[in-house]
């Protein structure tokens, strides 16, 4: 009896030191019970039979802080996630292993392409997109029948869309058409449209006549009476607007479901595509995305790298797709029967799939080269001094134009 | 061997000491030297440290935001310390009367001070918000400025008509009795009241739609919204340092107050030449740790610029630019540079801190 205890405890004990432990980290919040569930039930059965154990290590607070410390002092996980928005002043130190090695051609060829060019750096690929976002145009579909206005369509540009969301709010006297914000998170995508990009070819930017346009139709919402300026309405994004409805149409992605779950579930709500400049007729918009990426100064960067497979593996994608909780990365998943569901939020999700596709028009990552928020400030200032009256539309644009010119290089 | 009784003395002493002095030494003198290092060095966490000089202090010099936050950081120091060291002094004298129920009042002025800052920071977007309570208290007092001059005008002819009245009498009151006021101030409520729902004063249609917090706009220098930090800042500080007063109040024996009374002193001299003078050593740390905490501004900042929507450019601060360059959003750390501007601020906290004990008020109390 003795002996057969004793034999348990050291096969035990053997199986424990044959196994490989793989660290893992990612921010806290909703993403904790989705990851532990997804490494639960899809990720860590697979790599049972390899012997790889994976320690899940969520992180609350600023993750950014945390992994640039850990990974300066190297204490670091072995995978985390990386965002898009500062992917390359990370991908820049070096800490970050190149996963050319690890995923052949035709591993990496099963992601969206424009994805995985978003994790590309100097030629190397240094990140697999776990999921990704883009932005959309919901509407509440009571508050338009209550006005007797159409919905909001595919086919849209800035001037009908315009004129819907100022019947709406000319005749639904205490309802906004839409609630604007002074960010280039959002407002970016109406100037993507017009075919304006942030770096011209010398890594300069450059406000011009196309930036001006969208500039001008976008902070003149508010006094043409289409829209309100969030903050009066005592909101921080255009999806707060719309959950308690203030607002009859937001400009969010596909994390706008889980929150109107909570705030508003009975709200029926349409998506559509965000609209067509009238002049380009092509529409813009961002892709947000994180990646899963490996330490350099991994230990097990074998096994790292087969739990960053199964970590996006189709079956792991498929799994967080049909929880409504991400939009997956994978190609493939274009077609999938969930995106044909009937429903408002496989409706969502699916305009948001597409948005990053050619139907999103002039679509860019969220990122601003290793400037970062440095570089969105002056043009997020002037957006904010000109919708609340502080300054001409000349004005803003001749500071926002000086204050890019001492970052990225005068003219 | 034995020991001597004055080494085995020193010997525990050190030992007791040991623990405060080991984190004094890994947490503040180590951290510091590496701080002076690194600011020599243009360093991102990664890379090694490039020796680059003074390049750094050059460069600050140069940059148009670190001398905002250097401009903003000395104003907010000074208005905020001015205020509540002022404000708190008299809230203690007024605390410190022997009245009935005075320790209900001591505990409802103090409860502020609990406060946290994220909390109050959320109050005060929700204040100064274009449709907040801030700019519809204004709006309504503009509304009714008609009625509200009715009010006065009707309490100064009824108080006036009353007293003559009385004096007439051979009744020798002042104008600003309070038996008479109180009578005079029902009259005009009801006098304005009835000129307002008659319409012949009616109230003006005013909407006050002033952008405190997202706007660069500035009075006396200081930005809007900096004005809303200094003003809730300064109310969640008063009461600690009213506490640090009442404490000094207590400890001045009311002798001397009797005797003074005894020579006829009005209650300003008693305030000016015995209350004041001796809480000279309370005086001095409030000011020292009012001008310490101020200087160190950061968490308002972080919360109405981030969440408030407030443009960096109206209510950055030194702490928060050394923060900002270290975990800068979205781009490499500069810690170089942000260990730089640390050192600038705390050069600059020992020099004011120095300055107000050389020619504002010593810790001494008298001699």
């Amino acid at each position: 009896m003795k002996a057969r205890f004793l034999m348990a405890i050291l096969v035990l004990l053997g199986l424990a030191l044959a196994q490989t432990q793989v660290r893992i980290s990612g921010w806290g919040g909703t993403d904790i019970a989705i990851v532990n569930g997804l490494l639960k039930e899809v990720v860590q059965p697979k790599l049972d039979r390899e012997g790889i154990r994976v320690v899940y290590e969520p992180i609350e607070g600023d993750y950014t802080q945390w992994l640039f410390n850990a990974l300066s002092a190297g204490t670091a996980p072995d995978l985390f996630y990386v965002d898009i928005f500062w992917s390359e002043s990370l991908f820049a130190t070096g800490r970050v292993e190149p996963l050319d090695a690890y995923f052949s051609r035709q591993e990496v060829a099963e992601f969206l392409p424009n994805l995985i060019q978003a994790f590309t750096y100097k030629g190397k690929l240094y990140g697999i997109p776990k999921d990704f976002n883009t932005l959309a145009l919901q509407f509440n579909r009571d508050l338009f029948d209550e006005a007797g206005v159409r919905y909001p369509h595919q086919q849209d540009t800035w001037e009908t869309f315009e004129a819907k969301l100022k019947e709406v709010q000319s005749k639904l006297k205490d309802v906004a058409g839409l609630c604007v914000v002074a960010d280039f998170a959002r407002f970016g995508a109406f100037a993507f449209a017009t075919g304006w990009k942030p770096f011209d070819e010398k890594g300069r930017t450059v406000l011009d006549q196309n930036f001006r346009r969208a500039f001008e139709w976008y902070t003149g919402l508010p006094k043409r009476g289409a829209a309100r300026f969030a903050q009066d309405l005592g909101e921080g994004w255009t999806g707060g607007c719309f959950g308690g409805e203030k607002a009859a149409t937001a400009l969010e992605g596909a994390w706008i479901a889980g929150f109107l779950r909570d705030k508003a579930p009975n709200m029926r709500y349409g998506t559509t595509f965000l609209p067509l400049d009238p002049v380009s007729k092509k529409r813009g918009n961002f892709v947000y995305t994180v990646s899963w990426s490996m330490n350099a100064a991994s230990k097990n960067k074998q096994a790292a790298a087969k739990v960053l497979k199964a970590l996006t593996s189709p079956e792991a994608q498929q799994w967080v797709l049909e929880r409504g909780l991400a939009i997956p990365s994978r190609r493939a998943l274009a077609n999938n029967p969930y995106f044909q569901r009937p429903g408002k939020e496989p409706e969502l999700n699916r305009i948001v799939f597409q948005g990053s596709t050619a139907q999103g028009g002039n679509v860019y990552p969220f990122k601003f080269q290793a400037f970062g928020g440095d570089w969105m400030r002056p043009i997020n200032d002037a957006l904010l001094a000109v919708m609340t009256g502080q300054k001409t539309v000349d004005q803003a644009l001749r500071d926002a134009q000086a204050a890019l010119d001492r970052l990225t290089g005068g003219r | 061997m034995r020991l001597k009784a004055r080494t085995l003395e020193g010997l525990y002493a050190f030992l007791l000491l040991f623990p405060f002095l080991f984190s004094l030494g890994v947490f503040f003198l180590y951290a510091f030297l590496r701080a002076v290092f690194f600011s020599f060095t243009e360093y991102n966490l990664f890379d090694p440290p490039r020796w680059v000089g003074l390049a750094n202090y050059l460069r600050l010099l140069q940059e148009p935001l670190f001398l905002t936050a250097l401009k903003h950081t000395l104003a907010y120091s000074l208005v905020v310390t001015s205020l509540q060291t002022f404000f708190a002094l008299l809230l203690a004298v007024a605390l410190n009367q022997p009245l009935k129920g005075i320790t209900f009042f001591r505990t409802v002025y103090y409860l502020p001070s609990v406060i946290s800052t994220a909390a109050a920071s959320l109050l005060l977007l929700w204040l100064f918000q274009r449709t907040g309570l801030v700019n519809q208290g204004l709006s309504l007092l503009l509304s009714h400025l008609g009625q509200l001059g009715g009010f006065a005008g009707l309490f100064l002819a009824a108080q006036a008509l009353q007293v003559a009245w009385e004096r007439r009498k051979g009744a020798a009151v002042s104008f600003w009795d309070p038996a008479l006021a109180a009578l005079s101030l029902l009259v005009a409520f009801l006098g304005a009241w009835a000129l307002g729902a008659s319409g012949l004063l009616p109230p003006r249609e005013v909407r006050v739609e002033i952008p405190w917090l997202p706007t660069q706009a500035s009075f006396l220098g200081i930005p809007y919204p900096l004005w809303a930090i200094i003003l809730m800042n300064t109310y969640t500080t008063i009461p600690t340092f009213m506490v640090l007063f009442l404490a000094g109040l207590k400890g001045i024996p009311k002798t001397l107050y009797e005797a003074a009374a005894l020579d006829g002193a009005t209650p300003w001299t008693m305030f000016t030449r015995i209350t004041v003078p001796l809480l000279r050593p309370v005086l001095f740390l409030v000011i020292t740790m009012g001008l310490i905490g101020t200087l160190q501004l950061f968490d308002q900042v972080l919360f109405v610029g981030g969440s408030g929507g407030a443009p960096l450019e109206s209510t950055i601060t030194l702490a928060y630019y050394v923060y900002g360059n270290v975990f800068p959003s979205g781009a490499a750390p500069r810690v170089g540079l942000a260990s730089a501007a640390a050192l600038v601020l705390a050069g600059l906290t020992l020099l004011i801190v120095l300055l107000q004990r050389r020619f504002g008020v010593g810790e001494r109390g008298w001699s």
